[in-house]
């Protein structure tokens, strides 16, 4: 013990320090305090003053009043095998969206323009997908469903109908098998069987002169999220298309329809 | 006694219920997925070929056509075959004698016609195959093609391999036909196995090989020239080289050790193999001529028996006993991200799926001292794990190859057990229509890449 230093001066110089640092909190306490008290906030206290916002208010029913379901458009339509017979094609905006409130508004002539307007937002957005400048045919791109290729598999049915007119009624064997291979790959039971009940989405592709696939774009959303992505995931499975009888490219447009029984 | 009978009689209840439980998930997995999807089959009328010429050579030509594209359309797996008793009497020999309507109203219903005309002309048999769309009157037909070869039953077989190949590219929703590959295999003779080789459906089978010694796995290169396998020479087994094209062995460097079960990477350039001069069996991969060995896996156990991914070229399945009974892993080619596939049994012999989903191999799942071993041919989808079991109480199976077109699978079989009854059978990927392609005496099939 005799070889320590004696501490009583730093003792003396602790305590004192001590002192100073508590006299020095103390007043830092007091001025804020004193501060609040001198300087009151004026800014909002929580909750707003004014009567409008409310809290929410909840009350019980006794039943909810669900939103009338629309009629399903019946689009699993089978052309008969002789194509003179097709009835008159309708052009490709009344396929994607049921006219009939349309019509009754532009009879009305009130509020025309605003109703065209919300009927383009159902439209979907075409994907960041650059669209190649290939040479059109010469018959045209016109979007005309002449005759379809319908493959049903349980719980639904894949169609195909081919732009070119002239090309699906030369090559009917090439849209059946378009339309099988398809189906063969649409794992249905991806889609949500609620959600997706009597719904179809359209989705458009490219075909290429050696079977493979380009360009696949939605045309028509079908409102399931799941059904859509249940249709695109079938096309991203399958590798090619046998490869093109004629032409260098064909576009097609596949739509998929689900039921369930 | 009925009280105890009652009570063996719940317990095998409780059992069953158990063991439904059990398998339930691999129920599932046969449902849902790991089966490969057979689309809806095409329905074909194949007609008999008309004769032009009145040769009597013509009419034996005339049958081997016939029934070779009838066989070979019914064994593509994609199309319902309309039976030969169904078909209208007349031969059609070209566009203006066919008659649609006869063709595509009852008993025949068909969808597509094939038919065409075979002649011998100046020593060559010139055949003209048609197909036709029954059901589009207005543009029926698909296409024709003409045929001209040197006048031979073998090229009547081959010719007729060709037009089916052709239809089942037009009609066969992308896949390639496998009417002209061929399938290398282990042949015993006496005491010796050679190489031999033969026709997809089991024709033209004829020795490749005669080095008078055990020769094993065959593996064909992806460009159909070269052949590599494994023999026992003066050093051991060694991984031997035979060139197609020259009819004879060629040179490939011989290292120490135990060196078994060559496999090409889908690009032709490179070979991975096994090789125990190191002292453990591992997988070393090496480029086509044997040089710039590579050796890529490092764990204490027996590895043997890789295959390349056949889609990518980039993975490598293969067997390793780093656990204790062998197990199916793949890795990357470079030998890293190692993954175990298979969680049990005893696992030999993987063989990857052309479209890079699937692997097909021989799994004893029950193995062990006392228990029923029962080897059979499982496929396995890689990315969820899930499996099927396509053969079942046949014997013990082993060696499953695929075919180019991912629909059917062929592999060795011994009904009764004995490894000299062994042959080779073919079936459709999903475990049906399964036939024997070989007699007794065959092994170690591998099918070729086109």
């Amino acid at each position: 013990m005799s070889s320590y230093a004696h501490p009583a001066p730093l003792q003396q110089k602790l305590s004192s320090g001590f002192a100073g640092a508590i006299a020095l909190h103390i007043a830092g306490v007091a001025l804020l305090i004193g501060a609040a008290f001198l300087h009151p906030s004026n800014s909002d206290i929580w909750g707003d003053k004014s009567a409008e916002t409310g809290s929410i208010q909840a009350s019980m029913v006794s039943s909810i009043p669900l939103p009338t379901k629309a009629p399903p458009v019946d689009k699993s339509v089978l052309t008969p095998e002789n194509v003179t017979k097709a009835a008159a094609p309708p052009s490709k905006e009344h396929t994607t969206t049921a006219p009939k409130p349309t019509d009754i508004l532009i009879k009305s002539n009130t509020k025309a323009p605003t109703k065209v307007a919300a009927k383009d937002t159902p439209a979907p957005p075409k994907h960041a997908q650059p669209t190649p400048d290939t040479p059109k045919a010469a018959s045209g791109e016109q979007a005309t469903q002449i005759a379809q290729s319908t493959t049903p598999i349980k719980n639904g049915a894949a169609s195909a109908t081919v732009e070119d007119k002239a090309f699906g009624l030369r090559y009917a064997y090439y849209r059946d098998i378009v339309s099988r291979k398809v189906a063969e790959n649409w794992y249905n039971s991806e889609a949500d069987p609620r959600a997706s009940q009597d719904k179809h989405v359209t989705i458009s592709i490219e075909i290429l002169r050696d079977g493979s696939i380009t360009n696949i774009q939605t045309q028509q959303r079908s409102g399931s999220p799941t059904l859509d992505q249940s249709a695109l995931r079938a096309l991203q499975r399958i590798d090619a298309f046998p490869p093109l009888p004629a032409g260098d490219h064909v576009t097609v447009q596949l739509t998929f329809d689900y039921h369930q029984p | 006694m009925l009280s105890s009978l009652a009570a063996k009689f719940r317990l095998s209840v409780l059992t069953a219920a158990a063991l439904c439980v059990l398998f339930l998930p691999q129920l599932n997995a046969q449902d849902f997925g790991v089966t490969i999807r057979q689309g809806v089959p095409i329905r074909i009328a194949v007609a008999d070929f008309k004769p032009q010429s009145a040769d009597p050579a013509t009419a034996g030509y005339k049958t081997t056509f016939d029934t070779t594209l009838f066989a070979d359309l019914n064994a593509a797996g994609i199309f319902d075959i309309v039976s030969k008793g169904l078909i209208p009497q007349s031969a059609p020999g070209n566009q203006s004698e066919m008659n649609l309507a006869q063709w595509s109203a009852a008993p025949a219903n068909a969808a597509m016609i094939a038919f065409g005309n075979l002649a011998v002309q100046n020593g060559h048999i010139v055949v003209n195959g048609f197909l036709d769309d029954a059901k589009n009157t207005q543009f029926p037909q698909v296409f024709v093609k003409q045929y001209s070869e040197e006048a031979s039953d073998d090229q009547a077989r081959q010719i007729a391999h060709q037009f089916a190949d052709e239809i089942i590219a037009r009609l066969g929703g992308g896949g390639v036909g496998i009417a002209e590959t061929k399938i290398y295999y282990v042949k015993q003779t006496g005491e010796n196995k050679e190489i031999w080789e033969m026709d997809y459906d089991g024709a033209n089978q004829h020795a490749l090989t005669h080095l008078g010694t055990v020769s094993l796995s065959p593996r064909i290169s992806p460009d159909n020239s070269r052949l590599a396998f494994s023999a026992l020479g003066r050093e051991g087994f060694q991984i031997k080289m035979f060139s197609l094209l020259l009819n004879r062995m060629i040179n490939f460097p011989a290292a120490g050790g135990t060196n078994l079960s060559p496999a090409w990477a889908p690009n032709g350039n490179q070979i991975a193999f096994s090789s125990s001069h190191t002292g453990d069996p591992e997988i070393w991969t090496a480029d086509a001529s044997g040089n710039i060995a590579r050796r890529i896996t490092s764990f204490r156990g027996p590895d043997v028996s890789p295959v390349w991914n056949p889609k990518t070229g980039a993975q490598i399945a293969w067997i390793s006993g780093r656990s204790g009974l062998p197990q199916l892993y793949i890795m990357d080619a470079d030998g890293s991200g190692v993954q175990r596939m298979t969680d049990g049994g005893y696992a030999t012999s993987p063989s990857w799926s052309p479209n890079g989903q699937f692997l097909a191999f021989a799994w004893d799942r029950k193995y062990g001292p006392g228990a029923p071993g029962g080897q059979d041919i499982y496929v396995m989808e890689i990315t969820t794990k899930r499996w099927i079991q396509l053969t079942h109480d046949t014997g013990r199976c082993d060696f499953p190859s695929w075919s180019p077109d991912g629909r059917h699978i062929v592999f060795a079989n011994t009904p009764d057990g004995k490894a000299a009854h062994t042959r080779i059978m073919t079936m459709l990927a999903d475990g049906t229509q399964k036939r024997a392609l070989t007699g007794s005496g065959t092994d170690m099939p591998n099918w070729s890449w086109k």
